[in-house]
């Protein structure tokens, strides 16, 4: 059973950036300075590739070395950016972008997720909760200014 | 007296004199900071940004403190430049008189001596170096300076060198029937009576460690000492507080032997004779190798049997060859200096097998035809830190890249210094908007076979879009020649490749061609300045660290690792960072200067050790997207095409 905590976000954009991409990095860097290895799951490969270059783009003090999947040392990194259908490895802690619940989100302790401000996308954010509660996760709800700026 | 912040101020000396000049706060900073070291005997240690003004701002206190300084840079170009065209226009500039040397290694200057040795009775016969000889005949009657650079019909490389200039091996020094018009003697007296004398690394440290004999006087003279391009100063510090025996070195004293046998003790054929089997015998330890040139650990060769069997035999040559010379002493000039000679060349063989010395490492290389062995202490530290503690003067230390991320210690450790003020300026270009630093997807990993079609395709992409304009800087010349040889089908544009001329060839090629592309290795990822729209783009292969095999290295990290040390977080990590730096430096030269740096290899974003390498390079903007640094790209290419 994994911890998940999802953030609910009231704004579109944050930093000019897409809010759930822009906390999804700020979650990261979080986990990376925990030193807890993680991974974030992307909706599609172009998002994933938006991921990428705004941690790429984090000022050099928040430095996350991260890589997509497909890129990277064979023991990876501390942050690995997927996308639904592309292979990933063990990590334990999931930051999920994607709208559908991942497959095997029974095998992460801990698993983040968003509620955006957009309608459609809160929606399916519901939708998500639903599936966690129903697969016997711990759920747990925080505003979005609970994350530690970088 | 005019002081350093008078000098530089709006209405000052250098903006009355000097056409463009614009007083920048933190040049001002530096030559503050420079004049206080003078003022206190103080150590200083600067990393002055690019277009920082770094020159200007150790020239003017050096001058105006009225002290006799040395200034040393990284090269015989740095030193032309900054003899020929800084030096006169801040001494104009403040007015001062105060006498000048430019002042270079003792290659670079005609010897009389040898020169007339080639004389009737010439062992020369190759038709080139012929030719070169009498050009340097002619030359040699009419020149004020002996200085050969001045003979511009001459390459660079020209084989007739070796035979008119000098080496501290076959110098005759005091003995010379020639001293007394020595170029390279009038040059040092000159640098004597000079207040400031300009000089490079490789002469600074050979005086310094005493390895070159005659100039000894000069250092000990200076009250102020400036190291420019200081990054340099460790390695070459090192390399001449060790020991060097190379077989050439071995070969040329045979032939020297053979030359005052033929020419005037014409009555001494043994001394032809063990001349030859020296050349046999130091040939035949050459043999004992493999072919292609190598470096490696010494030590461990000299627990080979037919190694150690060959350095015996050599030394009992050498020792033969010490013998018949002391027979003759006395009746030649030249003689009694090939009998120092062979005594240095037999006490450094002694100490470059003795297998049991802790603190240094033993190591060699091999040419096509030659071997090297070296001797290298692991540490100078302390040996640097005491030659300039004692007596005390002013030692400043300046360079582009002396920073590891915002530590100078890496750079003080090494040289011991222990006690020096430290200050970092940032360049004053606005690097967010000039520049695009990209480090592309989806790389393969840096020693991936698949690497090299990659690097293919990047390059290609890049040429098109910046429309040549740009330096393509290689971790090793395998690559470099692989992708050297892949490109000619994919692109029109001119491609220069480092090795097929002379570096100073190449670049007038690449300034003149417009849309060239300039593909080299290590002597270019430095010291080369080309400004606005002729490069608009550097892309670098691979992190630059050193080879693993490198046996000093080696040798080092083991040392390191002994004393409880972390090896690639001390060593290899700031090696490593100063090399980028240096090669990243090529591409913005100037505030309007705008272009691309692309660096393949993405442990620069998986790697933790990526936070140094970035936090160590200027602030330019990081993208991932290489169609975003396509586009940038294309976007100057417009700019620059625009009337």
């Amino acid at each position: 059973m994994a911890e998940v905590i999802f953030y609910l976000l009231d704004e579109e954009q944050n930093d000019a950036q897409p809010a759930p991409l822009a906390l999804a990095c700020r979650l990261a860097a979080q986990a990376y300075r925990s030193k807890q290895a993680c991974l974030v799951l992307c909706e599609d490969k172009q998002q994933a590739e938006a991921v990428d270059e705004l941690l790429w783009q984090l000022p050099v003090d928040a430095f996350v070395p991260h890589n997509l999947t497909g890129e990277g040392p064979p023991k990876g990194t501390p942050v690995e950016i997927a996308w639904q259908g592309s292979s990933r490895s063990n990590k334990p802690v999931l930051i999920n972008l994607a709208s559908q619940l991942p497959e095997g989100h029974q095998r992460f302790k801990r698993i983040f997720d968003f509620v955006p401000a957009d309608d459609q996308q809160k929606q399916q954010a519901r939708e998500r909760y639903k599936q966690y509660r129903g697969a016997g996760h711990q759920l747990d709800t925080r505003p979005a200014n609970s994350i530690e700026e970088n | 007296m005019p002081t350093t912040r008078k000098a530089f101020a709006k209405d000052g000396a250098l903006a009355t004199a000097i056409q463009g000049f614009a007083p920048r706060e933190a040049q001002i900073q530096m030559a503050e900071a420079v004049e206080q070291a003078i003022a206190k005997k103080g150590q200083l240690v600067v990393e002055a940004g690019t277009g920082t003004g770094k020159t200007f701002a150790y020239l003017v206190p050096s001058l105006l403190s009225g002290k006799k300084v040395i200034l040393s840079t990284g090269t015989k170009n740095l030193q032309e430049q900054l003899y020929h065209r800084d030096l006169p226009l801040v001494k104009k500039a403040l007015a001062m008189g105060g006498k000048t040397q430019l002042l270079k290694g003792r290659a670079n200057y005609l010897c009389i001596h040898r020169l007339a040795q080639h004389g009737g009775n010439s062992t020369l016969v190759d038709k080139t170096v012929l030719h070169e000889l009498t050009l340097v005949r002619e030359w040699a009657s009419s020149t004020k300076t002996g200085d050969m650079g001045e003979l511009r019909s001459l390459p660079e490389d020209a084989r007739v060198l070796p035979f008119v200039t000098s080496t501290v091996d076959n110098c005759l020094g005091k003995d010379c029937p020639n001293y007394e018009d020595c170029y390279l003697v009038k040059a040092r007296r000159n640098a004597m009576d000079a207040d400031l004398v300009v000089v490079n690394h490789h002469l600074f440290f050979a005086d310094m460690a005493l390895k070159d004999t005659g100039f000894g006087e000069l250092i000990p003279e200076a009250d102020v000492i400036v190291f420019d391009e200081a990054h340099q100063i460790p390695e070459i510090a090192s390399e001449y507080f060790g020991e060097a025996l190379s077989s050439r070195q071995l070969q040329d004293l045979a032939t020297d032997m053979d030359l005052v046998y033929r020419t005037s003790l014409k009555d001494a054929q043994q001394l032809s004779k063990v001349a030859e089997k020296l050349k046999m015998i130091a040939m035949d330890l050459r043999l004992l190798f493999p072919e292609t040139p190598q470096r490696g650990n010494w030590r461990e060769q000299l627990l080979r049997d037919e190694v150690d069997a060959q350095v015996q035999k050599l030394k009992e040559t050498l020792e033969l060859v010490y013998e018949v010379l002391k027979l003759h002493l006395g009746r030649d000039k030249d003689l009694d200096n090939l009998y120092e000679r062979a005594a240095e060349a037999r006490s450094k063989l002694n100490k470059l097998t003795d297998k049991d010395k802790l603190g240094i490492s033993l190591w060699y290389e091999t040419t096509p035809r030659h071997i090297v062995l070296h001797l290298t202490p692991l540490s100078i530290a302390g040996r640097f830190a005491e030659m300039i503690a004692e007596p005390r003067r002013s030692w400043i230390f300046t360079s582009a890249t002396l920073l590891v991320g915002d530590g100078f210690e890496h750079f003080t450790r090494r040289l011991g210094l222990n006690d020096a003020a430290t200050l970092a300026l940032d360049s004053p270009f606005d690097y967010p908007s000039q520049a695009i630093l990209c480090v592309p997807r989806y790389l393969p990993e840096p020693s991936a076979f698949t690497m090299k079609a990659t690097l293919a395709d990047i390059a290609v992409k890049l040429i098109n879009a910046s429309k040549g304009r740009c330096f393509l800087l290689f971790t090793s010349h395998a690559m470099m020649n692989d992708i050297a040889a892949m490109l000619p089908e994919r692109i029109t544009n001119p491609i220069l490749v480092q090795g097929t001329t002379s570096k100073r060839a190449l670049l007038e090629a690449y300034m003149d061609d417009g849309d060239a592309v300039l593909l080299g290795t290590g002597a270019f990822w430095e010291g080369v300045d080309v400004r606005g729209e002729h490069l608009v783009c550097v892309l670098i292969d691979k992190l630059p660290f050193a080879s693993p095999d490198d046996p000093l290295l080696q040798a080092r990290i083991e040392d390191c690792r002994k004393r409880g040390g972390n090896p690639f977080a001390q060593i290899q990590i700031p090696q490593a960072v100063i090399t980028l730096k240096q090669g990243a430096g090529r591409l913005i030269r100037d505030a309007s200067d705008k272009g691309v740096l692309v660096i393949c290899d993405n442990r620069l974003v998986t790697r933790d050790y990526g936070k140094t390498f970035i936090s160590s390079l200027p602030d330019m903007r990081r993208t991932r997207t290489l169609d975003e640094a396509l586009a940038f790209l294309e976007h100057i290419s417009q700019e620059s095409s625009e009337p």
